[in-house]
Formats: structure tokens, sequence, C-alpha cells
């Protein structure tokens, strides 16, 4: 009664998070479980947990978007690890220790890695990521990414090596930054 | 080719997307300059980095035919807010139930109660905060015996109603309605008076389109518009 008023804000406040991490990372969340699962339904379910353990964890979400980006990818492989490590260990019935820790946890370098990467690319001018993106991510050659961006070949080369200078440096910024924090 | 310093090619040759001829140029090149061989170590670590980078990692928006899962993970969220909630609203209960005893010296008890061992645990941790600009109230109408306990919570424009009322006979078909100082009210509930609520007493929450700064006194009548109680605020 008293809190019925910031009780609704708060149900408001949930929803609109759900929904403004699902319109920005649902996509990318769900194709990279679907991969790892080969299993659509099953990287739906996957996805659902990470976007309702990422509810639980705003602070996880303070930071930009890649590192957002990052972190919910990592939340989601931890999840399909666990997973598959349970269906493997069902089988078993014996010596059954339910608080040893996960045998192969994600090493907590490649996990500020990735957020940190993420990041990295997310404040690359539009030139640089596009370049990249082309290249690095889709795979397609000078010719090809030069078709897709119109420039030149030439421009297509020296870009993705600014791109990746420039990726560099703000790169080695943010892993101090980070890592400073976390350590 | 050693002469042919070009470390804007340096960056193409990590990502493997020079031709032969040149990435040869290139590689003839390296063997005879530090400066670039550097630069090869520190964009190639970097080429390795990105290699952690899932390519999904670069999707962007929500996915395709992904509605029926944002309804199940909202569907989820709300149903352990609402865990959560039930948790914290028992000792809200009890407080307003105090608060009634207090104004009323007993007489009727709201319908949020429930066992006294739970309540001793929530109850401190979750002292209720009002907004600001919330205002009590209570009234016993003399004619009809009907009691009222009332709490009116400001909104943008408009009011949140807490009611607590007792006294009335079963069967009574009431009307909560906020009235403003202009003397215009605005319906907030409706409700039919059950045994227990004759017994012990009714609670409804209800709001109502009258500024907070307009608001006079909260008011219950029956559906022949005979007013039962009023309780300024």
């Amino acid at each position: 009664m008293a809190a019925l008023w910031s009780r609704k804000r708060e149900a408001a406040a949930d929803e609109a998070l759900i929904r403004s991490l699902y319109e920005e990372h649902g996509r990318a969340l769900l194709a990279y479980a679907t991969r790892l699962t080969g299993d659509r339904a099953a990287a739906e379910d996957v996805v659902q947990e990470t976007l309702v353990r990422a509810w639980r964890h705003p602070d996880a979400l303070v930071n930009g978007k890649g590192s957002v980006r990052g972190w919910l990818l990592t939340v989601t492989r931890n999840i399909v690890t666990d997973r598959i490590r349970a269906r493997a260990a069902r089988p078993q019935e014996v010596a059954e220790t339910p608080l040893t820790p996960p045998v192969q946890r994600d090493h907590a370098d490649s996990v500020v890695d990735s957020m940190v990467v993420l990041e990295a690319l997310d404040r690359l001018s539009s030139d640089h990521r596009d370049v990249l993106m082309e290249i690095y991510f889709r795979g397609r050659s000078v010719t090809e990414a030069a078709e897709a961006l119109g420039v030149p070949p030439g421009t297509v080369k020296s870009r993705s090596h600014y791109a990746l200078r420039a990726l560099r440096e703000t790169f080695v910024g943010q892993q101090v930054a980070l890592k400073g924090v976390a350590g | 080719m050693t002469t042919n310093h070009d470390p804007q090619l340096l960056g193409a040759y990590v990502l493997g997307v020079l031709d032969e001829r040149e990435a040869r140029a290139v590689e003839a090149h390296l063997a005879s300059c530090p400066r670039c061989r550097a630069e090869l170590t520190e964009l190639r670590s970097m080429a390795d980095v990105m290699g952690d980078v899932p390519p999904e990692a670069l999707l962007d928006g929500p996915p395709e035919g992904g509605d029926l899962l944002l309804q199940r993970t909202l569907r989820q969220v709300r149903s352990e807010r609402g865990a959560q909630l039930r948790r914290r609203q028992v000792g809200l209960g009890l407080v307003a139930a105090a608060v009634a005893a207090v104004v009323l010296g007993g007489g009727f008890a709201v319908g949020r109660g429930t066992a006294p061992d739970v309540a001793a645990t929530q109850q401190a941790s979750t002292q209720p905060v009002p907004p600001a600009g919330t205002r009590l109230g209570s009234a016993t109408d003399p004619r009809t015996g009907a009691r009222m306990t009332v709490q009116v919570k400001p909104a943008a424009g408009w009011v949140r109603v807490n009611a607590s009322v007792a006294g009335i006979a079963e069967n009574e078909k009431c009307r909560l309605f906020v009235v403003a100082k202009d003397g215009s009210r605005q319906e907030a509930g409706s409700w039919l008076v059950s045994a227990a609520g004759e017994k012990d007493g009714t609670n409804l929450d209800g709001s109502a389109l009258i500024a907070p700064e307009d608001v006079a006194a909260i008011e219950v009548r029956n559906f022949d518009d005979e007013r039962i109680v009023t309780v300024p605020v």
C-alpha cells in the first residue's frame, strides 16, 4: 500500500530493462546461443536465462554497450557450458559432489578481453568499424569490402590498418581500466 | 622489395586479405625492418583478441521471431518480482493494520495480516516510506456508524487511494469517491460488503483523476448516492 507507487514504478523499470536488452542484444545472443547449442528452442531458453540474470545483476549493466554485450555473451556461454556439463554428468551415479566447481570456468582474463574488445569496437569511428566488420567478421576480400563500402581497395587496406591501430589503443587503455577495477 | 616500407599494408596483412603478391612483398620487407616487425606483433595481438569475439557479437537489434521469448522472459521477471513483493507486502499489511488499530482504537482489521511470527521478522526491514505529500485521515460517521481510514498518495496530476472501511452492513453496495475542493467527485472504486467485510472491514485500493492539491475528502456512498462516511484529508 504505502509502497504501491514505487512498486509499480519498479515493475515498469524491470520491463523496460528487459525490453531494451532484448531490443539491443537479443539478436546477437540468440544467434550465438543457437550456434553453441545447435537448437533454436534450447537457445531461446538460454537467452531467457541470460536476460533474467542480467535483470538480477543490474550492476553489470552500467558500462558501455560493448561491455554489456560482452557480459551478456559470456553469461550465455557459461549457461550453455553448464547445461552441457550437467547433461554429460547425469548418467554417472557415483560420487556426486555438487559442490565441486566446474572444471573449466572461463578464465577471467578472456572474459575481460571480450568485454573490452567489444567496448573498443563500439568506440571506433564508423569508418574503422565498418572495414573491420567487412573484412574480419564477414570474411570478405578487399575487393568485396571495397564494393560494399563504396571506397577504393587501397582505402580498405589503409583503413583496416588504422582501424586495428585505433582498436589497440582503446583496447590497451580499457583493459588497464577494467583490470584495475576487477583486480 | 626491401625498400618498400609501407606500414599501412600491415593491417590488411594481419587480417589475411592481401593477395599473394602483396603478401610476399610485405614479408620480404618485414625481414629487414624491425619497426614493421614490432608493429606487426602489436596488430597481430589485436587480431587474436578479436578472434575471441564470436561473430554473432556484432549483430544488432532484436532476434527475428523472438516475441515469445521476450514474453516468457517478462513473465519470469514479473513472477520473480511478485514473489519478492509478496514477502515484503506481509510487512506492509501489518503496518497498515497497526495504523488502523491505533487510529480507531481497534474494532476491525485490514484483510492482509498474516501469521505473527512472519510479521515480526518482516516488519522491521520493510518500514514503508510514503511518498512526499501522502495524506492520512480517519473518521467515524455518527449517523451510520461506518468507520474509514484513508491514505491518499499523490501521482502526476491524480491520486492513489487506500481505504479501510468498517461498520457497513453486509450486502451494501458501496462506491468510493475522491471529493475535490470544488465539490466535484470522481469514483475510485466500488464493492459489495461481504459478511467478513461487515465484521472485519474491507481494504481497497483505488485511484482518481483529481489533482493531489485539489483533494478535499474521501467518501463512501451507496448506489443510491447516500453518504455512508466521509473522511476529510
